[in-house]
């Protein structure tokens, strides 16, 4: 009597079930377009990803064709090297990364007990960022100009002297244009975490599976905007000549490999995080008990997401760095192997002490604990510095690399696959060819990639097109070569299971795993609005400890039963605790996302083509109409414009001062953060190694007007916090006028900033001084001018009555934007102006 | 923000860690920049004043951590909810680790000169 089928609904339930039908529709045709629910896109992104996944599969068998003789012809070196870098370049950003966000993003809420994500609008749009930003870097191999510098485009081989042509330039723009998906993505996950849990559902009993992607999250928050950093420079380079990876104007091109490694090693471990997540989730389900040790997970999870920054030198062993610099970063590496093994005994125990399940997931579990392990074993070999210098750029370092991404993230990823597809169907997965496929791609994975460290080990370079017989690999490539087509097979069998799965699979009963989580207390397929009732959940594994939840819940007996207000509404929690804050009212279908994607992938092929007033014109387009979209927030009516709320239930979050916005723009500033310490960084780095550096006698830049600038905006962030203080008393006097008078301040910070730029007649293509100071002072007017806007839309939404003392969120938001500006400004001032000055004009 | 401080809040997970990071970030930008400003005479191997800045850096980070940890475990004895014991205990594991981890990254100074 657990099962949703059981569910004896009341006419009132009923009504309630229609009217969030209602309220939650997806619609179809051209209009699905408008769709933000989390559920839809989360899919989109896994299923685009899936057809990603696919097309780097097929560049992979090209390569290993190649491989498979010495002296092959059946490539050209120049398709090779296309193909070579495409398919890391393929496999790394639109399949990994997309579809580990898409599960996330689809099961996330499900999970913790809400309706839908925090922004759902966000998701939407970084989906279709993905999308547009997959297609431009796929339609390079089609017009046979895509890049072919290596998925991690190392300086000067990617620079326009050794590229010339575009292909360097659709890595940069279409990588960055993806990127904004994955950070929004990221930004929305950690967010949603921690702000949107079912009531009670306190922060060390939510599922293990949240804290990874929280931890993951975060990461690609921090760990992205480097290499956002070092794309916007190289292409600057390539596309304006300014110096930041030459050594003649003053640059270094080892400053690429530090900004690219800095995002590069960490992304290794966003994308196992999730992998191991599926891991932690499953086993205890199939073991019959709850997971040994939650406690040791979430700390080996945390020292994970940590540890992780500090290895990215050891990309870099044969750079020429100083030892003991290099010891520091190899002492790191053997460091992040403790909280792996953790997981691994951890793992392992709870096997042990529960009774196992030998089902379709474990098998491909199983094979994902013998292939990590065996990965992880030769990433302690290389973080041994002598070793990494022997096997650096061979095939032992590609084995390594696969055994760690393919047993750390494909291994999961298919298991979880099986095991959340009945979720998805409502079908059971089969088990003959589920098996076939599992073995096929076991064996035929360990029959490529053991027998390449071995290749590797007697000397083949990882990027050579081809090799003469006389080096002796030819039979290790061709066995090799065999595997990989076995492995294909093995895929095309899982597909062909996929496909015959939708049509012929029995139905799955209501929990057919007999798994803990909440996800499996819904309907299958899931409703957009994923819990009629939300219930309060107080212990890691709600379905073991109350099955009747799945029919209680559908029987409308939890809390948010409200529906007659029209809007979607989620929690709001307290991040700890999982007390009841807010009540969040969420947005609903929407073709802002779809517009403003669409403005943002003009920029990004004009910036190919270099069209640049197209550029222009089409980035202020997309910031417009980025503006308008945030118009319809809070009060506006297409929002929330009627606060009014169910007895007893907390207050709309616009109504508040700490809805999840302050959160979001906190977590944005981590992004933000973490670019602009890249810039800083990029700046010493220079100063401090470029060989041909150049330092001025004294500063270009006028101090009288940087400081003009600096008290313009420390005047207007003092200004609004006063505003802000005052609403938290509940007043509102002088909202508007101020809000008018404070962009009036951002506008002058911005004028003098141009002014200063104008003004100190910088010859950023000339040297790497200037560039760097340029980008820097483009930074905080940037950051100025978008203050400045910002507060002119508050001025305006005080006048439609959207913002004020019963409606106060919005403003706390902008000023946190100021903060952030005021610190960065003067941090700037300090590093370009006074410093430099300070210590004089050094070489 | 006073809440912050206590050893039983949840921040703690990640600030023994976040010390770690900064003492990484210190003691190679400071070698990079002292071996890039002054570097010292390569015939007094391990011998140096870089090294014996490295070394005093890390036992004080260390000698941090490892307080912390005993405090964190401490608090976790005096916390009146489950949340906030688990929270403590959890924070020593991590100050324990990151100060293990400051004291095994800094050990190669005691073998390697600085700049070579």
């Amino acid at each position: 009597m657990n099962d949703i089928k059981d569910a004896t609904l009341t006419p009132e339930t009923c009504r309630l079930h229609q009217g969030l039908e209602e309220i939650w529709y997806n619609p179809r045709g051209w209009r699905a377009l408008t769709i933000v629910n989390h559920t839809t896109v989360g899919l989109r992104f896994m299923v685009t990803g899936g057809i990603f996944f696919l097309i780097g599969g097929l560049l992979a068998m090209l390569i290993r064709a190649q491989l498979a003789f010495p002296g092959n012809e059946f490539l050209s070196h120049e398709a090779y090297n296309q193909i070579f870098t495409m398919h890391g370049t393929v496999m790394m950003f639109l399949f990994a990364i997309p579809v580990l966000e898409g599960l996330a993003l689809y099961l996330i809420p499900k999970m913790i007990g809400a309706r839908d994500l925090v922004c759902p609008r966000l998701s939407a749009f970084g989906y279709f960022c993905y999308l547009f930003g997959g297609i431009i870097l796929l339609s390079s191999l089609v017009l046979e100009m895509a890049p072919a510098s290596g998925w991690f485009m190392y300086t000067p081989l990617s620079s326009g002297d050794y590229s010339p042509g575009k292909g360097s330039d659709f890595w940069l723009l279409g990588i960055t244009f993806i990127e904004i998906s994955a950070l929004s993505a990221g930004v929305e996950l950690v967010v949603s975490i921690l702000r949107t849990r079912t009531e009670g559902m306190a922060l060390h009993k939510m599922p293990l599976f949240a804290w990874y992607i929280l931890a993951m999250a975060l990461m690609i928050v921090v760990g992205f905007p480097p290499l956002i950093l070092g794309s916007i420079l190289l292409e600057l380079e390539r596309a304006a000549g300014l110096p930041f990876f030459e050594v003649a104007g003053g640059g270094d091109p080892v400053l690429w490999a530090h900004l690219f490694w800095l995002f590069g090693h960490p992304e290794v471990y966003i994308i196992f995080l999730p992998g191991a997540g599926i891991v932690s989730t499953l086993i205890p389900v199939f073991a019959g008990r709850p997971i040994v040790g939650y406690g040791w997970v979430v700390a080996a999870i945390i020292i994970m997401g940590f540890v992780s920054f500090g290895l990215w030198v050891h990309h870099m062993f044969t750079l020429g760095i100083p030892q003991l610099a290099l010891a520091f970063f190899s002492a790191a590496s053997m460091l992040v192997a403790i909280p792996t093994a953790i997981q691994v005994f951890v793992w392992l125990s709870t096997l042990w002490l529960g009774k196992p399940r030998l089902t379709l997931p474990m098998l491909w579990i199983l094979g994902f604990l013998v292939i990590f392990v065996l990965g992880g074993l030769t990433g302690v070999m290389l973080a041994l510095v002598p070793f990494n210098w022997q096997v650096h750029d061979t095939h032992f370092v590609v084995a390594h690399m696969h055994y760690v991404l393919v047993g750390g993230m494909l291994f999961p990823l298919f298991a979880g696959l099986y095991y959340w597809l009945p979720h998805l169907s409502g079908r059971m997965p089969s088990q003959r060819l589920g098996k076939w496929s599992f073995w096929l791609i076991f064996i035929g994975f360990n029959v490529t990639f053991l027998v390449m460290h071995w290749t590797g080990l007697l000397g083949m370079r990882r990027r050579v097109f081809t090799y003469d017989s006389a080096m002796g690999w030819d039979l290790y490539n061709l066995i090799s070569s065999v595997g990989s087509f076995m492995m294909a097979a093995g895929v095309a069998l899982l597909i062909l299971d996929l496909v015959l799965h939708f049509r012929f699979g029995r139905k799955a009963p209501q929990n057919p795993w007999n798994a803990d989580g909440l996800e499996w207390a819904m309907p299958k397929p899931p409703t957009s609005y994923n819990f009629v009732t939300l219930p309060r959940i107080e212990t890691r594994h709600p379905l073991w400890e109350h099955p009747e939840l799945p029919r209680t819940i559908h029987e409308g007996q939890h809390d948010l039963a409200s529906y007659t207000h029209g809007r979607r509404e989620t929690w709001g929690s307290d991040a700890v605790s999982g007390k009841l804050r807010e009540t969040i009212h969420l947005p609903g279908n929407s073709w802002w996302p779809l517009w403003c994607a669409v403005a943002l992938a003009i920029v990004c092929i004009s910036l190919l083509v270099r069209a640049y007033p197209v550029a222009l014109i089409a980035f202020v387009v997309a910031v417009g109409l980025l503006l308008r979209w945030s118009w319809e927030n809070g009060a506006h009516p297409r929002a929330a414009p009627d606060a009014t709320v169910a007895p007893g239930q907390p207050p709309l979050h616009s109504r508040t001062m700490r809805g999840p916005g302050v959160w979001l723009m906190s977590v944005t500033h981590l992004a933000n953060g973490s670019l602009f310490l890249s810039l800083l960084f990029g700046w010493f780095y220079l100063w401090t190694v470029a060989p041909e550096w150049q330092m001025p006698a004294a500063s270009p830049l006028s101090l009288p007007l940087l400081l003009g600038a600096g008290a313009a905006i420390t005047l207007g962030t003092l200004w609004l916090g006063a505003l802000v203080r005052r609403l938290r008393h509940g007043s509102d006097s002088g909202l508007g006028g101020g809000m008018y008078l404070i962009a009036a301040l951002g506008a002058l910070q911005s004028l003098l900033l141009g002014f200063v730029i104008w003004q100190a007649e910088l010859a950023p293509t000339q040297t790497a001084h200037d560039a760097t100071l340029l980008v820097a002072l483009l930074y905080v007017l940037l950051h100025g001018v978008l203050g400045a806007l910002l507060c002119l839309l508050q001025g305006l939404r005080v006048g439609y009555g959207y913002v004020s003392a019963q409606i106060p969120l919005e403003p706390v938001v902008v000023l946190s934007l100021w903060r952030y500006n005021l610190i960065t400004y003067w941090i700037v001032l300090v590093a370009i102006w006074g410093l430099p000055t300070l210590l004089g004009g050094a070489s | 923000m006073k809440h912050l401080l206590k050893l039983t809040h949840p921040i703690h997970l990640v600030s023994g860690l976040t010390l770690w990071a900064l003492f990484f970030v210190v003691i190679y930008a400071g070698l990079s920049v002292a071996c890039s400003v002054a570097p010292p005479d390569p015939e007094r191997d391990m011998f140096t004043g870089i090294n014996v800045g490295v070394g005093v850096v890390t036992l004080v980070t260390t000698a941090l951590l490892g307080w912390l940890a005993w405090a964190s475990v401490t608090a976790g004895r005096r916390a009146a909810l489950r949340r906030e014991c688990y929270f403590a205990y959890v924070s020593a594991g991590m100050f324990l680790f990151s100060a293990c981890g400051t004291l095994f990254v800094g050990l190669p100074i005691a073998m390697l000169p600085p700049c070579l």
